[in-house]
């Protein structure tokens, strides 16, 4: 098990690397760079353009200027924001809290919802199956940022009490805070819920008619008792893999949502870095993620096993 | 003890009934063996969870007529009085080991929860008994196999352990649906001198399911002989085997291999 960690881990750094480089090329190759972006559409002398682009070590090979970045992030330094003239790392950080406390929120939301349904599906059948199955379809179809809409629609109409708008920070008032990404985390919440309720709906199903559930019965246990040792732990393998890869997933910020409720995440952060070919943010942004998701994959590993005897990664 | 009249099993497969057993009596007394034959499609499985009134997941089947259990009418009771029935005074051995352990428990769990369940036993105390019964059914250092999980055992432990369940609440009947059907042939003799023993032990009767006569003789007193949902002969298995009177029976007898006719051929 722990060789296992262990060489995971030392997989992700190849990963890395690569990622890296990808996200390093694929900048360079957008049309346009900081300088460009930055200047506008005022006119700016030929002079002033290059001045800055030898300032901001533009002006190098791309290789060169790959080779320093690396050199500076193996230390942890992931460089300066062209923009604001910080470090990157002391920009990220606090953007990254506010997209995994959102995320959290959402999660814990789409599992307990998704796990609810699916199960009550797959367990009631009947009419149950028909309106849950109905309501993922829907859910399915339509995109969280329209969502998102619609509930702000819905509370600034009616609640207009109810501050949509209104990020509070965690530090400043927690129970707060919690509040004021209720509704965020709902918006996303619900188009991962419908992943989490089929896939649970389906593992339920499938262990629902294996011979150690009739065993169960047999023994004359208690219906809460089959339900929760003999049918949700082992039907839980294939929804902690759902789960975990779908946070994943948003672990990266979602533009839409932290766009819809202006909340100072980690996809606003992409969005307007990406608008201003703000290298270095971008470039640290899409290595925090990376390195999140194969965390996440890690994790969702050493989960497996957590729940299931038989595997073992020997 | 046990005594069945008229039972009839029907399966509901997309509103059209099909009735699997028809009107059967039968009866089995305190502490007897008594054995089940028939092919596949008998109906004795099917008669088998009648009496513990359990239906496949999933389907819908209908159970008619009576099943008198110490005077008391099974399927009369509601499922909160069956659920007391179940695994207390009628438990069940099924065919498939490899299948019938919870796979994310260990094999001591499934033991402790039936008898905390059954015998209101703490958590410890359950504990001391499951390693006596693993003990009892042949499982060597039953305190350290008890924290291990089903896939570290063979298919003839496992069936061990769903033994060591079965009895665990000392049952007045124990219910064995084609018990070693899927096991080896040198582990079928083990698992039914097992059963054997434990019968004696525990002064329990014995509903033993096979296809098989083979594995019916010097097990069970009677036999009951089920064709097409119908029993077709019943008696003293000793008679049925000198004397088979049903077509069916006789076909059912000339099917088990002998070694004089093995010779003979020869």
């Amino acid at each position: 098990m722990l060789r296992m960690i262990l060489v995971r881990l030392a997989l992700t750094v190849p990963i890395l690397l690569g990622v890296s480089i990808v996200a390093f090329g694929l900048m360079r190759a957008l049309p346009g760079d900081f300088v460009l972006a930055a200047a506008g559409t005022n006119t700016v002398s030929q002079e002033v353009i290059d001045t800055t682009r030898r300032q901001l070590g533009l002006d190098r090979p791309i290789w060169e200027q790959y080779g320093i970045w690396l050199q500076n992030a193996l230390s942890g330094d992931l460089g300066t924001s062209f923009a604001t003239k910080k470090p990157v790392v002391s920009e990220l950080l606090p953007r990254l809290a506010v997209t995994a406390e959102l995320t959290l929120m959402a999660g814990l939301t789409a599992l307990a919802f998704g796990a609810t349904t699916g199960l009550a599906s797959a367990r009631l059948r009947g009419r149950t199956d028909w309106a849950v199955r109905g309501l993922n379809s829907l859910l399915l179809a339509v995109p969280n940022f329209v969502i998102a809409t619609l509930i702000v629609l819905l509370f600034g109409l009616y609640f207009p009490t109810i501050g949509i708008f209104n990020y509070v920070p965690f530090a400043k008032d927690p129970l707060g805070n919690i509040v004021s990404l209720l509704l965020p985390a709902i918006s996303l919440a619900l188009t991962v819920s419908v992943t989490v309720s089929e896939n649970t709906r389906a593992a339920v199903l499938e262990v629902s008619s294996q011979d150690y559930v009739m065993v169960a019965r047999a023994k004359g246990l208690l219906a809460r008792t089959i339900l929760g040792n003999y049918l949700v732990r082992n039907a839980l393998t294939p929804v902690i893999t759902v789960t975990g890869l779908q946070l994943a997933a948003l672990l990266g910020g979602s533009i839409l949502i932290e766009t819809i409720f202006t909340i100072p995440g980690m996809g606003q952060y992409l969005f307007d870095s990406v608008t201003r070919r703000d290298y270095p943010v971008i470039q640290g942004i899409v290595l925090v993620s990376s390195t999140i998701v194969l965390l996440m994959n890690v994790l969702v590993d050493i989960a497996y096993a957590r729940v299931d005897a038989r595997v073992s990664y020997e | 003890m046990l005594e069945v009249r008229d039972l009839t099993a029907t399966f509901n497969r997309e509103g059209t009934p099909s009735q699997v057993v028809n009107r059967i009596a039968f009866d089995i007394a305190p502490g007897e063996a008594v054995g089940f034959v028939g092919e596949s499609g008998s109906g004795k499985s099917v008669t088998a969870r009648a009496v513990m009134r359990l239906a496949p997941e999933g389907s819908s089947i209908a159970w008619g007529g009576r099943i008198l259990f110490k005077g008391q009418d099974l399927l009369a009771l509601d499922e909160r009085q069956m659920r007391d029935v179940r695994g207390r005074r009628i438990a069940m051995v099924f065919q498939d080991p490899m299948a019938s352990l919870n796979p994310v428990m260990t094999v001591g769990q499934q033991i402790d929860d039936m008898l905390m369940r059954h015998m209101g036993l703490s958590q410890g105390a359950a504990r001391k008994r499951t390693i006596e019964l693993l003990a009892q059914v042949g499982i060597r250092d039953p305190e350290i196999r008890a924290d291990d999980y089903p896939h570290q055992f063979s298919g003839g432990m496992r069936q061990r352990v769903l033994i060591a369940i079965a009895v665990s609440c000392q049952p007045d009947l124990l219910i064995a649906d084609e018990p070693t059907t899927a096991l080896d042939v040198t582990v079928q003799a083990q698992i039914l001198r097992l059963l054997m023993r434990l019968r004696k032990e525990i002064g329990m009767a014995l509903m033993l399911i096979t296809h098989d006569f083979g594995v019916i003789a010097g097990m069970v007193e009677r036999v009951y002989v089920m064709h097409r949902g119908d029993i077709v002969e019943s008696g003293q298995v000793d008679a049925l085997f000198a004397d088979p009177k049903h077509d069916y029976t006789k076909a059912l007898l000339a099917a088990v291999p002998r070694i004089e006719t093995a010779r003979r051929s020869a």
